[in-house]
């Protein structure tokens, strides 16, 4: 533990950056339709956003394909996207760079990139400045929907998914727990009535009375205390924004196949994760959460920043890897490709749901990305970005978007944010701000 | 350059002239230390921590961790309630959980994690066999609401479990709930579990909340209420809300005098509960959170198992109650010492023979065990490590950022940091890392870390002791600030004497004390409390003692506001 002193600056700081987009905006409902209209055609889909999120990098040379546009081939690290025949629904974008100061390993590009905001402190990473792109975009478009947003992990530990600062988003690392929480108690069948259970209706004035009690306290708290139980209350006010949804009747819905609860073991008994078998899993139940409308906004930590996953067969985990394996770094590419086939498997997943006149992706835009572009030296230039889906028509899929003299990554951030129908003015600050999206993937 | 604390100075200079006992330990190395003292000749004013004047520090609010939440539903509603455990994970700032306890939100999982919680406690505390007991009532119709019989069941409930009064208006609100439940559902006791969930969702609940109240001795300051103090004492000595003893004591208005603080803070001290407040700390402090999930490849490591890593984390934890409460010793001796728990698991690691047939047994190592103290132990020694092997940086960046306060500057990115290969002239981890180090670049902070890490080379990535690694044979030696030590039992005896320990320690007993990081304002309360610590012989009960009666644990400042926020 360091020996630097607490002032209220840094803590203020951090909330009062954080505070700024923290508060949901009603949903866009012209844009999304409402959740009480069915999308007999399709045309009316909603479109969603998804992040899957590795540490560490991979390692750009192996990485980056040959030919540009529609025509390209896969290097050898997407070589999975090819084998899984997703790869004329994904788009690699290469040559982004992360702008914003990079001055802590891993941490700096994690933040920056995912927030458009630097660390609050260069030296401590429990916390980002802000929310994270799922945040800002579940901020705009989560709120007709059961869930604003979902976390998931596979080898992550904790999840970069934050609404505001000091507000991680807790991700869920169980299958079963996913499974639980969208299709369990609470859940109706799209097209289903609902049970009317009175006891919602008593559960949401507990949460009035929460909330009135929240404010009565707030009234007294010093100025950073103030802003975290504001936090506390615009959390539970997204509750009983839920239990509201639980009763109404939710549409019906084509796509929306109930799953089976999952079967397996995820984590045998040495406490060692099953990697691939847990994101099947995983992958497989958030398709069919978005395809019941339960969420519109999900984020799969497979990993996180300096994650030392280690994959059935490394020689070491991917972190340590990254500093010590000699030469050409043949471990950290085998590894890397382990983990474009965890993205790729998602991809699938996604594409293999039929929604209205195609699949659920074709309404998605799934970002894959990471906290540096090459492990070994923390890089923030040419940082690994992969976007699946077309959000809808939205978006260009299956090419290759090629930024020869390096382009500012927080520019993908704003088409994104566009592509899900919110009217966003700019992103980031400083070096990185601005206001124009990568027109090259946009339609 | 060295930060070294200069209250641990002076009190290295008390050892010197032997004004303190430093046990059998043999810490102080009058050699070693006079070599820092002979450097500075601080004037030091000899001011008790008690009598230290602060300017106190601002309220920080702490969202009650996990294992407090669980703890007070235990000691409030029942031992035989299963609380879920999936609630709000822990929020960490710099290691600590009690630290970001003070900066931790609940996000929209979280709520939704409390709700279904508050719900499923309330059910089993009101359940058929338990309800009456609890509620010391019964209501008139059991089909309808009992408005009478609902407060006289929720008062004493949630006066614990807020741990403060209750004001009516409160309680008029949850009683209301509690009705309007029970005529909805046509049962008294459904609905009472309506006002008990709230209780348990409300930010009273769970967060410990101070505004503290106007201070006679300093007027125009403010001191911790009764109630604040009270709280403050059983989370810090406990880890769990007040019992009905304390609260009566707060009531009577006993707490914010001296006699009654240190007599209230004396009987919780001398309670068996006082094992759960330390195991607390000590798990804070040596960041063991996490052990469980810690991903080690167990095609390497064959002693791997749940049950090897369980009984690690309690070898630890077990340590550190022994030396606190059964030896009341000198708290360096934790780095010395070779009398440790062992289990079968942890004894077929460390290659000694079990010391008993099942759980853990305390046992001594032999004396020519190299092995010893918390440096030798799987819990530090795995959770410093990689996956599949050991890390001498990562356990030197422990050893210097938590037992020396040592700042560790973060590695500047765009540096190549890969370590040379394995190769016939760099076959162990020390000679690839001296090729490494050689870089300026690496140089200037890994001399911080790795000539202490290296000194455990010879623990594999598990904590197994191993002589040779690609067939060289390892090197054990290293220094601690330029004091050489000859292998891991040397490194041991140098960090036990080293100056910046004690201090360092008093740093982190007093932050995860007030649930924040250490203020400016606070430097001389370290420094007075770094004094009295080695006065009273690094005794870790003698400190607590000298933490909550000093004016850091019994006053307040004001509530921060925004107009103080300057650069």
């Amino acid at each position: 533990m360091k020996r630097r002193e607490l002032t209220r600056r840094t803590v203020l700081k951090g909330l009062l950056g954080g505070a700024v987009a923290t508060f949901a905006l009603p949903p866009l409902e012209c844009l999304m339709g409402t959740s009480g209209q069915a999308w007999a055609d399709g045309t009316g889909l909603p479109v969603r956003f998804g992040l899957f999120f590795w540490g560490n990098g991979v390692l750009p040379k192996r990485w980056i394909p040959a030919g540009n546009g529609p025509e390209w081939e896969v290097s050898e690290q997407l070589a999975p996207l090819l084998e899984l025949g997703v790869k004329d629904q994904v788009t690699v974008l290469t040559g982004m760079n992360m702008l914003l100061e990079n001055i802590n390993p891993h941490w700096s590009g994690a933040a920056g990139w995912l927030t458009g905001k630097p660390l609050i402190d260069t030296d401590d990473h429990d916390t980002f400045a802000g929310p994270t792109i799922d945040q800002m975009i579940a901020q705009k478009i989560g709120g007709s929907t059961r869930f604003r947003s979902l976390e998931v992990g596979i080898e992550a530990k904790r999840g970069q998914s934050f609404s505001a600062a000091n507000t991680r988003n807790p991700i869920e690392k169980s299958p079963h727990g996913l499974y639980e929480r969208v299709f369990g108690v609470g859940f109706t069948k799209p097209g289903d009535e609902v049970t009317v259970d009175p006891r919602v209706g008593l559960r949401r004035s507990v949460l009035d009375a929460v909330l009135g009690q929240a404010n009565r306290l707030k009234a007294d708290l010093g100025a950073n205390d103030a802003l975290r139980m504001e936090q506390h209350m615009e959390s539970v006010r997204e509750l009983e924004l839920r239990l509201a949804r639980m009763q109404e009747n939710p549409p019906a819905l084509d796509a929306c196949v109930v799953p089976a609860a999952p079967t397996g073991v995820f984590v045998d008994e040495d406490a060692q994760i099953h990697l691939a078998d847990t994101n099947r899993a995983m992958c497989d139940l958030l398709a069919l959460t978005l395809a019941c409308d339960q969420t519109r906004v999900f984020s799969n930590w497979f990993s996180d920043p300096v994650s030392n996953v280690q994959f059935p067969g490394g020689a070491a985990g991917y972190h340590q890897l990254t500093h010590e394996d000699p030469g050409e770094q043949e471990e950290v590419h085998k590894a890397a490709v382990q983990i474009v086939a965890q993205y790729g498997y998602l991809v699938k997943a996604l594409k293999s749901v039929p929604e209205g006149d195609g699949t659920l992706l074709d309404r998605c835009a799934v970002l894959g990305t990471s906290d540096v572009s090459r492990g070994l030296n923390h890089g923030a230039e040419n940082i690994p970005v992969l976007i699946a889906g077309s959000a809808g028509g939205r978006l260009k899929a299956g090419i290759h978007h090629a930024s020869p003299t390096g382009a500012n990554i927080h520019r993908v951030m704003l088409t994104l944010m566009r592509a899900m129908g919110i009217p966003q003015a700019s992103v980031s600050q400083d070096e990185a701000f601005t206001t124009e999206g990568v027109s090259g993937i946009e339609v | 350059m060295r930060r070294v604390f200069w209250g641990a100075i002076w009190l290295s200079g008390l050892l010197v002239l032997g004004g303190c006992d430093a046990g059998d330990s043999g810490a102080g190395d009058a050699v070693a230390v006079a070599d820092v003292v002979a450097d500075v000749q601080p004037d030091l004013p000899p001011v008790s921590p008690r009598e230290v004047e602060l300017v106190a520090v601002s309220p920080t609010m702490q969202r009650l961790t996990r294992a407090q939440y669980t703890r007070a539903v235990h000691d409030v509603l029942g031992a035989h309630i299963v609380v879920p455990q999936t609630l709000e994970p822990d929020t960490t700032s710099e290691g600590s959980r009690a630290v970001g306890s003070g900066l931790a939100t609940i996000s929209p999982r979280g709520a939704e994690q409390y709700e279904a919680a508050a719900f499923q406690i309330a059910s089993q505390a009101l359940s058929a066999d338990k309800r009456a007991a609890l509620a010391g009532c019964a209501p008139a119709a059991a089909g309808a609401r009992d408005d009478a019989c609902a407060r006289a069941a929720l008062g004493p409930v949630v006066k614990r479990l807020w741990r403060r009064p209750v004001a009516a208006t409160e309680l008029d609100e949850l009683v209301a709930i509690s009705g309007t439940a029970a005529d909805t559902l046509g049962d008294f006791w459904e609905g009472l579990q309506f006002g008990l969930a709230t209780a348990l969702q409300a930010p009273a609940f769970l967060f410990r909340i101070e505004n503290g109240e106007a201070d006679p001795e300093h007027p125009g300051q403010l001191r911790r209420t009764d109630w604040e103090l009270a709280s403050r004492l059983s989370f810090l000595l406990w880890d769990a809300t007040p019992d009905d003893a304390l609260l009566a004591a707060a009531e009577a208005g006993e707490l914010t005098t001296s006699d009654g603080l240190e007599r209230e803070a004396m009987r919780l001290m001398a309670s068996p509960r006082l094992r759960d407040g330390l195991r607390a700390f000590a798990e804070d402090w040596l960041e063991l959170h996490d052990i469980a999930e810690m991903q080690k490849d167990p095609t390497l490591f064959l002693h791997l198992s749940p049950e090897l890593v369980a009984a690690a984390k309690e070898e630890t934890l077990l340590g550190f109650e022994h030396m606190v409460l059964e030896l009341d010793g000198d708290f360096r001796d934790l780095f010395t010492t070779r009398e440790t728990f062992l289990d079968r698991t942890l004894a077929a690691l460390y290659d000694v023979p079990a010391p008993g047939p099942e759980g853990m047994t305390l046992t001594t190592l032999p004396e020519t065990s190299t092995r010893r103290g918390l440096l030798g132990q799987a819990s530090f020694l795995a959770l410093r490590s990689h996956p599949t092997s050991s890390s001498a940086t990562l356990r030197g960046k422990f050893i210097r950022e938590r037992f020396l306060c040592g700042e560790v500057p973060i590695p500047p990115v765009n540096l190549s940091t890969g370590l040379p290969p394995v190769t016939e002239d760099a076959l162990t981890r020390r000679q690839r890392s001296e090729a490494h180090n050689s870089e300026p670049g690496c140089n200037g902070c890994h001399i911080m870390m790795d000539p202490m890490g290296l000194g455990l080379e010879r623990f594999d990535g598990l904590g197994r002791m191993r002589w040779t690694e690609n067939g060289a044979i390892i090197d054990p030696t290293g220094d601690v600030d330029d004091v050489p030590f000859a292998d891991e039992s040397g490194l041991a005896e140098v960090l036990a004497k080293a100056p910046e320990l004690p201090g360092c320690f008093v740093q982190q007993v007093y932050r995860y004390a007030a649930g924040r990081l250490d203020g400016k304002a606070e430097a001389e309360l370290l420094e007075a409390l770094t004094r009295q610590f080695a006065t009273d012989g690094f005794r870790v009960k003698a400190l607590l003692v000298e933490i909550f009666m000093s004016p850091g644990f019994r006053r307040i400042g004001p509530p921060a506001t925004a107009v103080e926020v300057s650069e």
